[in-house]
This record gives structure tokens, C-alpha cells and sequence, in this order.
């Protein structure tokens, strides 16, 4: 993003707030205290793009990518990389899928509602007026008439279906599934954004995925980072935190960095977390820090996410069109089942590359991998995600290697619990239906997870979270956390939204709003 | 199918017509486009003068002739254009296709090329006047040419380069031939033959092997014996001897579909796109890296199993090798295994060691012994090598880092027909897909295995 012009602060001086990352969480966290005039450093750990500088090749797009090593474990261990993590100036939102739904009320209560998991420490209403400020900010597109929540409205119509979601609308149709564009926080038209420029609309391309090179995707980078520094931020790209000073009290004094191989240390009032859901984790066990309730690192939640494929008797080229353009909610609470929670459907388009490597990884390989992709350009998918539970023994701790700078690598163990299994086999159920439905020949699974949640998870109660209902350590009080990282539970909608509404409404607590 | 086209380029001084013997004695196997350079020939009012606009020039003429397979001959200074064309074609730059192969006839070089500094000052002094004398065009020619040569190609030779453009000798010998354009051509992968004048005293074998070699390292170098610079004047039928001895050897192996090739050049392409896939055209050599020989000789056997191509036949094991010495991650691993490099060497030395015979296992009995290792029933305890249920997580690994390195290369994008990196070129809009429906496609879109257009 440009970032000429931009304010700069002394490292000897201190500033009201720096915020480490500029993800979903951190950027929102930046623009809202910058506009009520406090002096913010965003520090984020990886490089500094334009939109044009992004690329459709896959394997290229890495550099979007967090590639520094983790180390994934347990029966269900989650692929990092690639599947789960950004960097660079934007954070994941630069390689985001954009598919934008709002958290469901009953997932917030869901230990009230369905006697598993634990409940938010917020309410959905407390938290709607900040998603609705984030749709309009951000320009979401989406249905006029959303079938499971009749007063909601889009500020932009629906971007384009495309070959998958015909088929799955077809499918669901047959069943009896109610279907509908899916929300999307991609522009489906040319539109202004304040502080950026025009965003082009959609050019239909499913890469948009890998770094959106028209800005019609709302990534931070041209939406809520130039809003912050349009106020006054100051982004510090290739600035890796590694260490947080204290005082006596046990404040916290300065934010240390490395930058082009040299170490700084930026003085600061405040300090907001935002690495993500591996990232803010592994620094503060680093650290030892903000973890008297041995919470940090525990309950990591990973989205049952099961994708279900077919071939069809006339291609569908499914690179064309945003990737996951119909939504279904009718799982929601799904009427004959055996688990809590539920998921939501989506069509998928897939690129070769991502698509194959999760093919081969499920175990499809030799003549038969290769009479599948031979008819690639004829595939569409459906893939869910569900709700994961929390559990203790799901958990990221540290291993005796150490990465660039020195701080040691994250090992996160992750199983699915009998809830998942559950969920999961069902979701595989409902989506064979549905390409059973429309036609489907070839049909084939892929048992995969998504996002990375928890690990610092709020809450009422210090001896079993890491922050409080307002986003603030309960051990260091000048330290918000503010990420994937604080979800109590996982909740079936894709984390985005939810996170950059809470960031919104963290920054206006530690404002006093 | 229509024959490959050859483009030929001309000396300093001299015209598409120094080529006629050539041509003449290459038969109708190729179909041969011998070009006037601008300040040349019939071209000789061009107002094009440098070695790019000159470069450019030729681009343009082979663009327009859309030509599916094609080749390139340089003469001398020709040869100078010659190979930077092939360059950028290599990288789909300048909207060309990869040409299938490069003849550098006694061809100047992409660094500054050797001439002694009194022949340049005699060879500017023949032009002090505005014209050049027929006496002093004789002496060029004489002094290019290391025996007689017949009367009438003489005349001709003599009349072209009375009739070329001052300003272009000049450009090229106050300029031109002093341009270094070697970091601009890198390595060539074309396969090219080098012929030489074995009586060149500039551009002879020495020089070509000191200053054009290591651009072309896969070239054949051919001396004609008894020839001068100028060795298809003297010696037409044995240029084209070697011409059309490359040109039979590389018929039909270029490395892309034409009409996918010419996808990538286009303007629906990236510059960063299109440079990332055409570098992976290049191989990525035989020598094992971070494998010993023997597990690398395993792993292409393995690889050959669980990823059988259809459409290409490219060197996954070795791509894979080299993938590991750059030191690139996929940002994870299973924590159960070792960090990559050394996972896959005691991957291998598992296999070899539980299963001997792998190799020469019949693909069935071998597709066995993958169904066990999946099953976590092929492993060792022993110090550095992986147990049963490791071994299962590392042919995961294998797997999917086999069809990934395989899928990335675009030859096998186009056999799946897969142009979704074809969204948008550097342009500020970008053009990005106007139909997503099944049975829909973009004009410009086709069956990219065959070529052909797309029918509903
Ligand atoms: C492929 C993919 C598709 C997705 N699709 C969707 C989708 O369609 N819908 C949806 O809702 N969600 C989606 N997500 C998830 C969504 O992108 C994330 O949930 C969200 O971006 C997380 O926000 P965050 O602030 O927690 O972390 P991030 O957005 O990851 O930001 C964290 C930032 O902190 C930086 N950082 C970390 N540690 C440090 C450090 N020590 N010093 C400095 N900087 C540091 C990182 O470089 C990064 O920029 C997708 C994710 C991926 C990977």
C-alpha cells in the first residue's frame, strides 16, 4: 500500500499504542485509535505490497504466505503455510477467501444453547452494530433477501455465481436446501473506498484468492490500513516483534523488533496483540508472559472444513468467478443429529495446485489421481465449516527450535473430539446429497480443517482466560489481545468479520467508549 | 501440420539475400523467412537503428506470422539479434513463443565483441565520404571471406552493402557490437548450433567458446574448415548442412502448446506471472543435490508411481532435489518428522532398505507396497529411519509435493486446461474472466491439450 507521506515516530519516543500485526485484528485496532487522534506504530512482520504486485501463479503467491516452520501434530494435524496464514502488510486478509458471513446468536451462546463448548463473554447484539459498521466499511456484497435473516441488507449487490454454485443451487434445490449468493467482501462494482482510491469490481478470477491485484477484495491493505494512516499511523513493514520490555510493575515499557537484521525497540504506553491465532501465542509463551491461568496455547480450534467434489458433464472452468459463491445456512442447527453446533455450506472453485495437493494429501494418488485431474476444468466443490469445540489438550506449545529471530517454533497438537468426528461425517452426508442432487460423477472427499483459533481465548474469569470481555490481559494491564487467537469458541462463521468487529469494539473499550 | 519457420538475420553490411545459397541448399523441410534488417536491403530508409529497436524489429516480423514452431539463424551481427530474440522468446517477452532453435553463424556476441581497434576506425573511414567505395565493399567482403567464392554471390554481397545505411554501420560499430547484453540473455535452454568459419580471426572458435558458449551451454560448435567469417558465402550447403541438421532433432519438441504458449506471452499475463512460469521450463539438471544418487534414483522410481504424468515427462525427483537445496518451506511440517530434507533422505533409506526390490517391482506389486506404507505397515526403528506410522505421514508429503512440483509447470496446467493465471496483464484494467457459467467460455479461451477452439 502507499505509505508516502505517512507519520513518522521517533523510537525514543512514546507512542500511545503499538499494534504487532496488521491482520483482520490489528488493522482495525490501528484506524480507530489513530482517528481518536492517539499516536499508533503498526509493526508487522512481513513486506509491504501494492495490489498490482500480486500474482495468479500459485506457487509464487507464497510470498503472501507465513512460511516460517510450524510443527503440526495430533490425529487431525492442520497444514499450515499456504491453507492458514499470511504475511505482509494486510495479514491474511491479502490471501483471504473473502466469504463474509455473520456470526450466528446461537453460536455465541452455545454452551446455553446446545450444553457443549462455552459461551461468548459478549452478547450477538453488542457485537452486530460493530459487524454491520465493518460491512459498510469494508463494502460487502451480497443478496438482497438473505433467507435466514429476512431485515438484513448488503450495502452492494451479489458478485457473479459461478459454475459450482449453479450446480449446488441446483442440487439443494432438489433437495429442499434454501440457497443464496453468499455474502462476499469483494466489490461487485467500481466503488470509492476513503483514503485508497477505487476499487475495481469483481474481475470474476478465482486467484483473487492469493492477493487481489484490482483491490475489488477487502483486504486491510486498502481499506482499513488507509483509513489508519490517512489519520496519522505509522505501518513499519519487515518488522519482526520478538520481545516486550517491562517495567518493575510489570508494564509494559517497549516493543522490541528486528528489521533488516537489526534489532529496535519502540517505546509505547500500550500494546495490542494481533499476530493471530499461532503468532500471538508463541510470542507471549516465548515470553512467559500473560499466562498465569495456563491458558495461553490452550483450546486451539481448527474449523471441521470436509470439501466434497464432483466432475460434471460440461466444464465448469471453475477458476472463473469468485470461488465460493452460494451459501447455505439451513445447517445451521441441523434437525437430526448426534453433535452441537452445526456448519455452513459453501460452492467452491479451487486452483489446480491447492486443489491437487489436497487430493494426494488424502491419499488419492497414482492412475487414479491422474484420471481425475485429467477432467479438472469439469470439477466443482461444496465444502462446510463447522464448529470445532474447545479443548485443553488441543494446544500449541513451543519446541526447542528456534526460528529467525530466535524465538522457538510452535507445535500445535490438534484432534478432533467425537463432536467433530460427528459433525464432520455429517456435513459429508448432506454434501454428497446435494451432488448426488445435481448430477455429480466421480464423487470424491477431502477431510481437511481450516483457520486457527484460540490460544488466548476471553473470558469472565482470569483463572481460565487470557483476556477479559474487553480484549485486556488480565495480567499485564497495559496488553490487549485482539485476534483469532481470543475466540472462545470457534462459531461457524469464518473468523474475519468477527474478528475485525471485535477489534473495532476492543479499541473502543480501551478508549472508554 | 505446417512446417516450422525459420527466420534468418543477416550480417553488417549484408541483406536477406546472403542467404539465398543457404536456403537453396535447405530444401522445403523449413519454411524460411530470410528478414532485410532496418538500415539494410530493401529496409535500408529504416529509421531503426539500435540493437533493441533492431531486436524489436525482428520480434515484431515473427508475431505476426504466428508461427506454431520456429527457429532462428544469425549471421554475425545478425547473430548478436539473433540470440537476444530468443532470450526474451524464451520468457514469452515481446508476445513470442519459446523458439525451438537457435543457429549462430560466425555470430557476434551478447557481451561486446572482439575486433581489432584499427579495423574499426578502417571499417568507419570507408564511410567518411557518405558512401562506401565498391573498392572498399570489396575489401570488406574479401577480408570476411577466407577463399573465392562465386562471382555473382560476390556482386551481390558487394551491392548490399553499398546500399545499407551509413548511420547503421556506424550505430553498430560505434554502439551496437560494444552493447553488453549479457546479463539480458542469461542462459539460453534452446538448443543451438554454434558454426564457425574455422579461418574467422575474430569470431573464430576460441571466442565463440570464450564469449557465446557459455549463453548456449547445451550448443554444438561447428568449424567449417577453409572458411572466413563469412561461411555461408563460401560454404552454403555446409551451413545449411548443420541447420537443418538441428532443425530435424528439435522438430516437435517444444516444451508448451503453441496457443498456450502464446497465452502466456499475451497481454491477459503479468510480467511476474509469466516470468515465474517460463523459468520453470528450465530443467533442473541431473546432478543429485540433497539426495545421494541412489536416493534420488529411488525417489524418481517413487515419483513415477505415485504421480504417473500424463502430457509431460518432466523430472519431478530432480525438481524436488532442487527445490530442497534452495532451502524454499511450505511453512509447516508434521511434527512426527524430522525437518524435510532429512525426512525424505531417511524416507528413502526406509523404502530401500524394507522393500530392496522396489524399483523392480511391476507397477501393481509396487502400487502394494504404497497401499502398506499408507497403512503404516512398512517402517524401521533403527537410528535414521522413519517408523511405520512416520513413513505414512512422509508419503503424504510425497504426494502432494509430487503433484504440486508437477502441476506448477505449464506444460501440465495446459494439459488440464488451466488458464486461470491468465486473469489480467499489467495494464490498469485488468480483464479478468466475463463469463463463470458452465459451458461458457472467453473467446480467447481453448482446449489448451489440443489447441483447438472450445464447442459447446
Ligand atoms: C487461505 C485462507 C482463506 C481464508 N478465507 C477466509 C474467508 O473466506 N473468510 C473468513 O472469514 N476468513 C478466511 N480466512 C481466515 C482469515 O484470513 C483469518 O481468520 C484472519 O485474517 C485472522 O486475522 P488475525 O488478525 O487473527 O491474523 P492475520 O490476519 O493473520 O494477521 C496477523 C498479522 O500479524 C503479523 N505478525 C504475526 N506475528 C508477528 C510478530 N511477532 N511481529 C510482527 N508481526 C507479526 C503477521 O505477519 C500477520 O500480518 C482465510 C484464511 C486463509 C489462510
Amino acid at each position: 500500500m502507499n505509505l508516502t507521506g505517512m507519520r513518522h515516530h521517533a523510537e525514543t519516543d512514546e507512542v500511545d499504542a503499538v499494534v504487532i500485526g496488521t491482520g483482520a485484528g490489528g488493522a482495525p485496532i490501528l484506524a480507530r485509535l489513530a482517528q481518536a487522534g492517539l499516536s499508533v506504530v503498526a509493526l508487522e512482520a512481513g513486506p509491504n505490497w501494492e495490489p498490482t504486485d500480486h500474482t495468479p501463479d500459485e506457487i509464487d503467491a507464497a510470498s503472501i504466505y507465513w512460511t516460517s516452520e510450524r510443527l503440526s501434530g495430533g490425529t487431525d494435524p492442520e497444514a499450515f503455510g499456504g491453507n492458514n496464514s499470511g504475511i505482509g502488510v494486510g495479514g491474511s486478509t491479502l490471501h483471504w477467501g473473502a466469504f463474509c458471513p455473520r456470526p450466528d446468536e446461537r453460536d455465541l451462546r452455545l454452551a446455553s444453547d446446545q450444553g457443549a463448548g462455552v459461551d461468548w463473554p459478549i452478547t450477538h447484539a453488542e457485537l452486530i452494530p460493530y459487524i454491520e459498521e465493518v460491512e459498510r466499511f469494508i463494502q460487502v456484497s451480497g443478496p438482497a433477501d438473505y433467507p435466514w435473516d429476512p431485515a438484513r441488507r448488503y450495502p452492494l449487490p451479489p458478485v457473479a455465481r459461478n459454475a459450482p454454485a449453479d450446480l449446488m443451487a441446483a442440487g439443494c434445490d432438489a433437495l429442499g436446501i434454501r440457497t443464496t449468493d453468499s455474502p462476499a467482501a469483494i466489490v461487485s462494482r467500481d466503488v470509492q473506498q476513503p483514503h485508497f482510491g477505487v476499487r475495481a469490481g469483481a474481475i470474476n478470477s478465482g486467484a483473487t484468492h492469493q492477493g487481489d491485484r484490482v483491490a475489488s477484495k477487502a483486504s486491510m491493505d486498502v481499506t482499513y490500513l488507509p483509513l489508519a494512516v490517512a489519520h496519522g499511523a505509522e505501518i513499519r513493514a519487515g518488522a519482526m516483534v520478538h520481545g516486550l520490555e517491562r517495567d518493575a510493575t510489570g508494564r509494559i515499557t517497549a516493543v522490541v523488533y528486528r528489521k533488516d537484521g537489526v534489532d529496535h525497540r519502540q517505546r509505547t504506553r500500550n500494546v495490542f496483540l494481533c499476530g493471530g491465532g499461532v503468532e500471538s501465542a508463541r510470542l507471549l509463551l516465548n515470553l512467559d508472559l500473560a499466562n498465569s491461568s495456563g491458558q495461553v496455547g490452550r483450546n486451539y480450534m481448527a474449523h471441521p472444513a470436509a470439501q466434497v467434489w464432483g466432475r460434471f458433464d460440461r466444464p465448469t472452468r471453475m477458476w472463473r468467478g469468485w470461488p465460493s459463491s452460494l451459501i447455505s445456512e439451513d445447517f445451521v442447527r441441523p434437525k437430526e443429529k448426534d453433535f452441537a453446533g452445526g456448519y455452513l455450506i459453501q460452492s467452491l472453485g479451487v486452483l489446480p495446485v491447492t486443489l491437487a495437493t489436497s487430493m494426494a494429501r488424502s491419499g488419492i494418488r497414482g492412475e487414479r489421481l491422474m484420471d481425475l485431474l485429467e477432467h479438472y476444468d469439469s470439477f466443482a466443490g461444496i465444502g462446510v465449516n463447522g464448529e470445532c469445540l474447545p479443548a485443553e489438550s488441543n494446544r500449541l506449545t513451543l519446541v526447542d527450535e528456534v526460528d529467525e529471530v530466535g524465538l522457538k517454533r510452535a507445535r500445535i497438537d490438534f484432534s478432533f473430539s467425537d463432536n467433530e468426528r460427528a459433525l464432520d461425517a455429517h456435513s459429508v452426508t448432506t454434501m454428497k446429497a446435494i451432488w448426488e442432487a445435481a448430477g455429480a460423477k466421480d464423487v470424491f472427499v477431502l477431510n481437511r480443517t481450516a483457520h486457527a483459533e484460540g490460544t488466548c481465548r476471553m473470558g469472565d474469569d482470569r483463572d481460565s482466560a487470557v483476556v477479559d470481555p474487553n480484549g485486556r490481559s488480565y495480567d499485564v494491564d497495559n496488553l490487549y489481545i485482539c485476534d483469532n487467537s481470543v475466540f472462545p469458541s470457534s462459531l461457524i462463521a469464518n473468523p474475519a468479520l468477527t474478528i475485525m468487529a471485535l477489534a473495532l469494539r476492543t479499541a473502543d473499550r480501551f478508549l472508554g467508549r | 501440420m505446417a512446417r516450422p519457420t525459420l527466420f534468418l538475420l543477416h550480417a553488417l553490411g549484408l541483406s536477406a539475400r546472403s542467404w539465398d545459397g543457404v536456403i537453396d541448399a535447405i530444401g522445403d523441410g523449413l519454411d524460411v523467412v530470410a528478414l532485410d534488417l532496418p538500415g539494410y536491403g530493401d529496409n535500408a530508409a529504416s529509421p531503426l537503428l539500435t540493437v533493441r529497436e533492431t531486436a524489436e524489429w525482428v520480434a515484431a516480423r515473427i508475431r505476426e506470422r504466428e508461427p506454431d514452431e520456429w527457429l532462428i539463424a544469425g549471421h554475425s551481427m545478425g547473430g548478436k539479434i539473433a540470440t537476444i530474440v530468443t532470450a526474451w522468446a524464451e520468457r514469452a517477452e515481446h508476445g513470442l513463443i519459446p523458439p525451438t532453435g537457435l543457429v549462430l553463424v560466425d555470430a557476434s556476441t551478447p557481451g561486446p565483441e572482439p575486433m581489432a581497434e584499427e579495423r574499426r576506425a578502417l571499417m568507419e573511414q570507408w564511410w567518411a565520404s557518405g558512401t562506401i567505395s565498391a573498392e572498399d565493399a570489396a575489401a570488406y567482403i574479401h577480408a570476411n571471406t577466407a577463399g573465392p567464392i562465386p562471382g555473382a554471390v560476390r556482386e551481390t554481397a558487394i551491392a548490399d552493402v553499398q546500399r545499407s545505411s551509413r548511420v547503421a554501420w556506424l550505430e553498430w560499430l560505434r554502439r551496437g557490437s560494444l552493447e553488453d547484453w549479457s546479463d539480458e540473455v542469461g542462459v539460453l535452454r534452446t538448443p543451438t548450433a554454434i558454426v564457425v568459419g574455422a579461418e574467422d580471426p575474430d569470431l573464430g572458435a576460441v571466442n565463440q567458446e570464450r564469449l557465446n558458449l557459455p549463453h548456449v551451454p547445451n550448443a554444438v560448435v561447428h568449424e567449417v574448415d577453409g572458411a572466413g567469417h563469412d561461411s555461408l558465402l563460401q560454404y552454403p550447403g555446409e551451413v545449411a548442412r548443420f541447420v537443418t541438421g538441428l532443425a530435424a532433432r528439435v522438430e516437435g519438441t517444444a516444451a508448451l502448446p503453441p496457443a498456450f504458449a502464446r497465452l502466456i506471452a499475451s497481454d491477459r499475463v503479468s510480467a511476474r506471472t509469466r516470468r515465474v512460469m517460463m523459468r520453470r521450463l528450465d530443467g533442473p539438471g541431473d546432478a543429485p543435490r540433497v539426495f545421494s544418487p541412489a536416493q534420488r534414483a529411488l525417489l524418481t522410481v517413487l515419483v513415477a508411481r505415485v504421480l504417473p504424468q500424463r502430457g509431460t515427462d518432466l523430472d519431478i525427483a530432480g525438481r524436488i532435489d532442487a527445490e530442497f537445496a534452495a532451502g524454499h518451506g511450505d511453512g509447516w511440517r508434521f511434527a512426527e518428522l524430522p525437518p524435510d530434507a532429512e525426512a525424505w533422505r531417511q524416507g528413502l533409506d526406509t523404502l530401500a532398505e524394507q522393500v530392496p526390490d522396489f524399483a523392480a517391482l511391476t507397477g501393481a506389486a509396487q502400487e502394494a507396497v504404497l497401499d502398506r506404507v499408507w497403512d503404516g505397515g512398512i517402517g524401521s526403528d533403527a537410528d535414521g529411519r522413519l517408523t511405520g506410522s512416520q513413513m505414512r505421514l512422509w508419503l503424504k508429503d510425497v504426494q502432494a509435493e509430487a503433484v504440486r512440483m508437477w502441476l506448477s509447470h505449464p506444460a501440465a496446467q495446459a494439459w488440464i486446461r488451466y488458464d486461470g493465471f491468465a486473469d489480467g496483464g499489467d495494464g490498469p484494467r485488468k480483464q479478468g474472466f466475463s463469463t463463470t457459467h458452465a459451458g461458457e467460455w472467453e473467446p480467447w479461451q481453448r482446449d489448451w491439450r489440443t489447441g483447438k477452439e472450445l464447442q459447446a
